[in-house]
């Protein structure tokens, strides 16, 4: 038979883990952050005319590249992502080399944004485009991951030498 | 019963006359005589100044400052190469923090506008404001070696073992805490270095499994680091991980005082505290229960009360002043060690944050570059992940996997080349890391181009 001293011995410790809970839980929503409404995350790039064959675009506003690809199959834009899908540094575009080197942990990718070699698990993320008029718009909400290890249908020789002072 | 009675303070004036210092030199001596024998002075300092062992116990008795410390310890807690004083050093720069820190707290504001500009005016403007960021910044990266270094002494001195084995398990969460609070501080600058360096370090977190990207998100307020990731590291730096430090500090400190601040060895002969144990469950008037285990004395006792039978010989000293002397002098030694660090060299503040343009090299804070070492290396889950997680749970389980009692290198050979083993590849990994690598982690003799930033 549970006798009133021991309903209140073990009553208090069920008390204070529910306590500990309910406060574990009202911390984590009041400071899990907001989704950021206020801005639309929509970025306009311009012409599509005006992106060359294998080059490289910057747009500082949607902290993207627009890259103009090409492969056996035919030319394709793409908006990638700066972020580099390993630790989150901005991977620069080497101009010599043609391609995406990341100077923080050495991943590189290939102008289609595929990974190619280094610590990066995916290629570049990939940032949706649509096409309004004559203006390309990109939707820096809308990410889709990278490719996976092995992709290669933009890879081709570099150019030249990299920007990583690799031999 | 009257050895427990000698512990209380003097009870009446007339008690505490007869333990102050009988002489007086000249019309100051008098004055001064007077002063200390009036109820206020006496109202603030409860103790008599008298020179003797019971003076000495009653001081720290009555003191709460000393009371930090046991009365008497092992006299061989006083040599230096004993623990290199590096707990206390560890301390003394929390200490030497929190001034500067709350120097610097009234001239910065953690905003992404101001914040900068706010270290710039803290540079240029601030009275001694360079000078005291330079303190600020010497020492933490102190703090973190120090609390490491203690780390390494501990194990090698087996300090860790039965009855310390929480108090290590405390010691770690500590030097997490010190990471924590020079990793938080890092941010507030709102320079280059600070942003990407926070960028690469809070990415990892995104690799945890199931929890990773919530958890992430949470810690930056956002899915980039911006205005909510700066004012959540700056309430964390400023309050929540100083006041925990403070809080279980207290608990660590107040443990190495209850096991007697030493570790036993028994080549050396008999354990200091077995030498202010009560021998033989205590004088036969005693109530036995008062004395069953290992009560303590503390020393305050007179010796002859309680040596009327025999004990081992006492080789312990009052802390005070032994100790604290000692103690006062190292934490002047630090203190002259990071104000000319302050003077002469300047902590770095690069550019104003740039989410557009990553610096080449991006580099974590030293003691993290060895971790960066390792995502060169290995996949990101592995390297970011499962090495330091199981690093950080195999030192809090240490105690309770090593249960050889043997404190000798030469008993405990297996836990002693495990142990060194993996600091040596710690230490390689952080110095390849810090000095050895450049632009896109290429290998760069530190010799051509210097790349390390503090």
């Amino acid at each position: 038979m549970t006798t009133r001293r021991d309903f209140l011995r073990n009553g208090w410790k069920v008390g204070s883990t529910l306590l500990a809970v309910a406060a574990t839980w009202t911390l984590w929503e009041s400071l899990r952050p907001l989704s950021t409404k206020s801005s639309s995350g929509v970025v306009k790039l311009g012409n599509p005319a005006n992106f060359a064959s294998d080059t490289a675009t910057y747009v500082p506003e949607g902290r993207l590249y627009v890259t103009n690809a090409t492969s056996p199959a035919g030319a394709q834009l793409f908006a990638l992502s700066q972020k580099c899908p390993h630790l989150g540094c901005k991977v620069p575009f080497c101009t010599s080399s043609g391609r995406f080197e990341c100077a923080c942990h050495g991943s590189v990718f290939d102008i289609g944004g595929e990974w190619i070699e280094g610590p990066a698990p995916r290629g570049m993320d990939r940032i949706a485009m649509t096409v309004v008029g004559d203006s390309l718009v990109a939707d820096t909400k809308k990410v889709t991951p990278g490719p996976d290890h092995g992709a290669s249908e933009y890879f081709s020789p570099p150019k030249g030498p990299n920007c990583l002072g690799k031999g | 019963m009257t050895d427990v009675t000698t512990t209380d303070e003097p009870s009446s004036d007339e008690q505490r006359d007869a333990l102050e210092p009988k002489a007086t030199y000249g019309a100051t001596g008098r004055i001064s005589a007077r002063v200390q024998r009036s109820d206020a002075w006496r109202s603030v300092f409860r103790h008599p100044t008298s020179d003797t062992p019971r003076g000495r116990a009653l001081q720290s008795f009555s003191n709460f400052f000393l009371h930090l410390y046991p009365v008497k310890i092992p006299a061989r807690v006083l040599k230096l190469r004993y623990s290199f004083r590096l707990g206390f050093i560890s301390a003394v720069l929390f200490g030497i923090l929190t001034a500067t820190g709350i120097y610097l707290m009234f001239f910065y504001t953690p905003a992404v506008g101001s914040a900068y500009g706010d270290m710039q005016q803290i540079k240029t403007g601030v009275g001694f404001g360079e000078l005291v960021r330079n303190v600020h910044r010497w020492s933490a990266h102190l703090m973190v070696l120090a609390v490491f270094l203690h780390l390494v002494r501990v194990f090698y001195a087996s300090a860790y073992k039965h009855p310390r084995e929480f108090n290590w398990v405390i010691g770690v969460i500590l030097l997490l805490l010190t990471l924590g609070l020079s990793f938080t501080g890092y941010l507030l600058p709102w320079d280059q270095l600070s942003y990407w360096a926070v960028t690469v370090g809070t990415d990892l977190v995104h690799y945890v499994p199931l929890i990773g990207s919530p958890l992430q998100n949470l810690l930056i307020g956002g899915d980039q680091i911006g205005q909510p990731t700066l004012l959540r590291f700056y309430a964390l730096h400023v309050a929540v991980l100083p006041a925990t430090v403070v809080l279980v500090l207290s608990v660590h400190i107040w443990r190495v005082r209850k096991d007697g601040f030493a570790v036993e060895r028994a080549s050396v002969g008999a354990f200091s505290e077995e030498a202010t144990d009560v021998p033989g469950g205590g004088p036969a008037s005693a109530p036995a229960e008062l004395y069953s285990g290992r009560t303590r004395v503390l020393g305050v006792v007179d010796r002859e009360s309680v040596t009327a039978e025999e004990r081992p010989v006492d080789d312990t000293v009052f802390t005070w002043p032994h100790l604290i002397v000692r103690h006062v002098v190292v934490a002047l030694g630090v203190a002259t060690a990071v104000l000319a660090a302050g003077v002469a060299a300047v902590a770095p503040l690069r550019g104003l944050a740039n989410p557009n343009l990553t610096p080449e090299p991006a580099k974590a804070p030293w003691y993290f570059s060895g971790l960066q070492e390792l995502l060169a290396h290995f996949d990101p889950v592995i390297a970011g992940i499962l090495i330091p997680s199981a690093a950080v749970v195999a030192l809090l389980l240490l105690p309770y996997i090593d249960r050889n009692p043997a404190t000798e290198a030469r008993n405990r050979k297996v836990a002693v080349v495990i142990f060194s083993g993996l600091l040596a590849a710690a230490v390689a990994l952080t110095v390849i890391g810090t000095f050895f690598r450049g632009p896109g982690w290429t290998f760069v003799a530190p010799w051509t181009h210097w790349y390390v930033e503090l």
